[in-house]
């Protein structure tokens, strides 16, 4: 009995060490964005008859391994799951495959352009999957109440944040101030309408002008109108105040508007609606946040990769991927009837999307955010002045760059 | 040759794949940091050590964490021995209460960091919603989330949960003691005071010297509760040595700097060891 049961249980783990390698294998971000790219991957597998492993990570941990993974040529990824951001640094030393194939004109050039090295020309290294950008959420039942049209600049909003906290007993704005990059996700749009810029033509750091002191303050004066402890917001504790019906109006994600609208999470279903980001001195613009699909040079199965990366952002499969929750990156699934009729949010998230702004395309942007997010930090919570922290930032920042040169 | 070797060293065939594991595993990354940290874009350098001292925010965040360590390690102490002293004078239910004031303890870090984000969360927490219901009016009160009460907010969740450690190794030793010198103080008439001052504080001093130790190294390295805590915010105000060195290894992908920064955070702990060590042994 004791030798029959030893050899089924040596028989079991011949089996398993015989067990064929995956013909796929995709890093991908533990969240909603990659849940929709899970279905389709074991779709793919099922269709194709092989098998697909999935390597679930929490975006935190994402980048490091996925960028530990190309520059040692590991070649353990065969599709990688990134945020654009993260482009540049990924796509340096040719460590991501240039594409065999152009992507077709349905793709939203918002999107396209990060997928290319340099920026918006040359080669294309990646295809976009999530056509992330940020939305306003404000809630229109409220704004109707008090007799407001929809907040076209950041002093509506903050004049509505007054009137109607004040009449309801809310708080009128909420942000996200971690420091780092939640701070830094949140004050970019408020940054470039105030007209500043992280970097001047000389490609130096420019972010201690009379412009971005101005931003600074009226952050402050929009922070007087938040909740207590905003300064160490993310983005569950943003949209935990809109669902909770406490706070009237942030900059938030696309991956949030399904909660706004669940009765099971929200008490403000139907109640909120999503504009476009407000303007100052320039016209408002989101920040992209798409996420994109490259195969790392390091893939033994690279032929592979590139058909699945074209299938599973083929238009048909786009708009299975939007019906699991993902934002499309193709004009033609926004604009498809059934979407339309099911998602209200689409016509604004195709207009964020079609002027959205990427983040500087620098392979240093991670290290830049952080400087930049410790002293906007900083100043949201009073412990440094305005122009301190910005001038601080600044010489962080040239620093930075100079250190890479 | 092999075969003198052998004869004269038989167990070293059983011990060759230790030490190559070893080396490989343990040695030779160690090394290979230590170049990194001394290699610049042209070959070696000091660059990294020089900078170090240039970079304000690496200084901010070696005293946040020295004084992390040391008011945590105050109140730990304080609190860990004050609870073994108690729990030892019970007599019914010791074991109980000993097994009950370990829980904190037995949680991953990272769990305890979780329920205190919630814990402390101004709006919808616990803490506040606790204190609002007696009629507290908390506005101010932002806890992790304000740039001055983050560190002590940070602080308190390492209290919660290690104070149980320095309970145990202490509970232990005041187990450990022997009972003839207490009783013969006793029956010469000593006070409580002056059997714990002159024959339990001297007996338990190696206890004390180990716990105080190893919880230090600990609290030196702290990182999961604060990365997920407060990401060393607000701004810089909890920001630590490991957490800013994580950073600038695994975002920023610099190895070279944040060797020279784990080589210094190494060097002090090293020096701060050897010289808790010595003092306990001078006083001993």
């Amino acid at each position: 009995m004791r030798a029959a049961c030893t050899c089924i249980i040596a028989a079991a783990l011949l089996a398993g060490c015989r067990n064929e390698p995956p013909a796929l294998t995709i890093a991908i971000n533990a969240g909603v964005e990659g849940d929709a790219l899970k279905v389709a991957a074991a779709e793919w597998g099922a269709r194709n008859r092989v098998r697909v492993d999935i390597v679930e990570l929490p975006y935190a941990n994402l980048f490091e391994k996925e960028l530990l993974d190309l520059t040692s040529h590991t070649g353990a990824y065969d599709i990688i799951m990134m945020d654009d951001p993260w482009f540049p640094r990924l796509v340096e030393d040719g460590q991501l495959a240039a594409l065999e194939k152009r992507p077709d004109a349905d793709f939203l050039a918002s999107c396209l352009d990060v997928c290319r090295a340099p920026y918006r020309t040359c080669v294309f290294y990646a295809l976009p999957y999530v056509g992330n950008s940020q939305l306003f959420f404000y809630r229109k039942d409220l704004f109707d109440k008090h007799g407001l049209a929809a907040p076209a600049t950041w002093n509506d909003v903050l004049a509505a944040a007054k009137k109607i906290g004040a009449a309801e007993k809310m708080y009128g704005y909420v942000m996200r101030a971690a420091p780092g990059n939640a701070v830094i996700t949140d004050f970019m749009p408020l940054f470039w309408a105030f007209g500043a810029e992280i970097f001047n033509r000389d490609g130096h750091a420019a972010v201690a002008t009379p412009q971005a002191v101005e931003c600074v303050r009226f952050m402050l004066e929009l922070g007087k109108y938040s909740p207590p402890g905003y300064t160490g917001f993310n983005a569950d504790e943003v949209s935990g105040h809109l669902l909770q019906s406490t706070a009237i109006m942030s900059i938030n994600w696309p991956a949030w508007i399904a909660a706004m609208d669940d009765p099971a999470r929200s008490k403000v279903v139907g109640k909120i609606a999503f504009a476009q980001v407000p303007s100052a001195r320039q016209k408002g613009v989101a920040e992209l946040g798409s996420w994109l699909l490259g195969i790392p040079a390091g893939s033994k199965n690279r032929q592979r990769a590139t058909e699945f990366l074209f299938w599973a952002t083929a238009p048909e499969q786009m708009k299975q991927a939007a019906l699991r929750g993902n934002p499309p990156t193709r004009r033609s699934v926004f604009n498809d009837p059934e979407l339309r009729a099911r998602f209200r949010s689409f016509p604004a998230q195709l207009a964020s999307l079609e002027s959205a702004r990427p983040r500087p395309r620098s392979p240093l942007w991670n290290e830049i955010e952080n400087a930049f997010g410790i002293r906007v930090s900083q100043a949201n919570s009073g412990s440094v002045t305005p122009e301190e922290a910005l001038q601080r930032a600044n010489q962080e920042i040239d620093a930075i760059m100079q250190r890479a040169k | 040759m092999i075969r003198t070797l052998r004869r004269s060293w038989p167990g070293v065939p059983w011990v060759v794949p230790t030490v190559v594991l070893l080396l490989a595993l343990t040695i030779y990354p160690l090394v290979y940091s230590v170049k990194v940290s001394f290699t610049g874009p042209a070959g070696f350098s000091l660059a990294n050590y020089a900078r170090l001292l240039q970079d304000r925010l690496f200084l901010q965040a070696m005293a946040q964490t020295l004084l992390y360590t040391v008011v945590a390690l105050a109140i730990e102490f304080a609190l860990g021995f004050a609870l073994a002293l108690l729990v030892d004078s019970l007599g019914r239910g010791r074991a109980f209460v000993r097994a009950g004031l370990l829980a904190p303890m037995l949680l991953p870090p990272v769990v305890v960091a979780v329920i205190w984000r919630l814990i402390y969360n101004p709006q919808f927490g616990v803490l506040n919603g606790t204190l609002r219901n007696l009629g507290i009016h908390t506005s101010a009160l932002t806890w992790a989330s304000g740039e001055r009460g983050a560190l002590a907010s940070v602080i308190l969740v390492d209290v919660w949960e290690w104070t149980p450690f320095l309970f145990l190794l202490l509970s232990a030793g005041l187990q450990a003691l022997p009972q003839e010198p207490l009783e013969a103080a006793r029956m010469d008439g000593a006070s409580p005071w002056q059997v714990f001052r002159d024959i339990v504080l001297p007996l338990l001093k190696p206890v004390m010297t180990l716990a105080i130790l190893l919880r230090t190294m600990d609290l030196l390295r702290i990182f999961d509760q604060i990365f997920i805590l407060t990401q060393g915010g607000p701004g810089f105000a909890t920001e630590t040595v490991s957490l800013y060195i994580y950073r600038t290894a695994f975002r920023f992908f610099n190895f070279g700097y944040a060797s020279a920064m784990s080589f210094l955070a190494l060097g002090l702990t090293i020096v701060f060891a050897r010289s808790l060590m010595r003092l306990m042994r001078v006083s001993r």
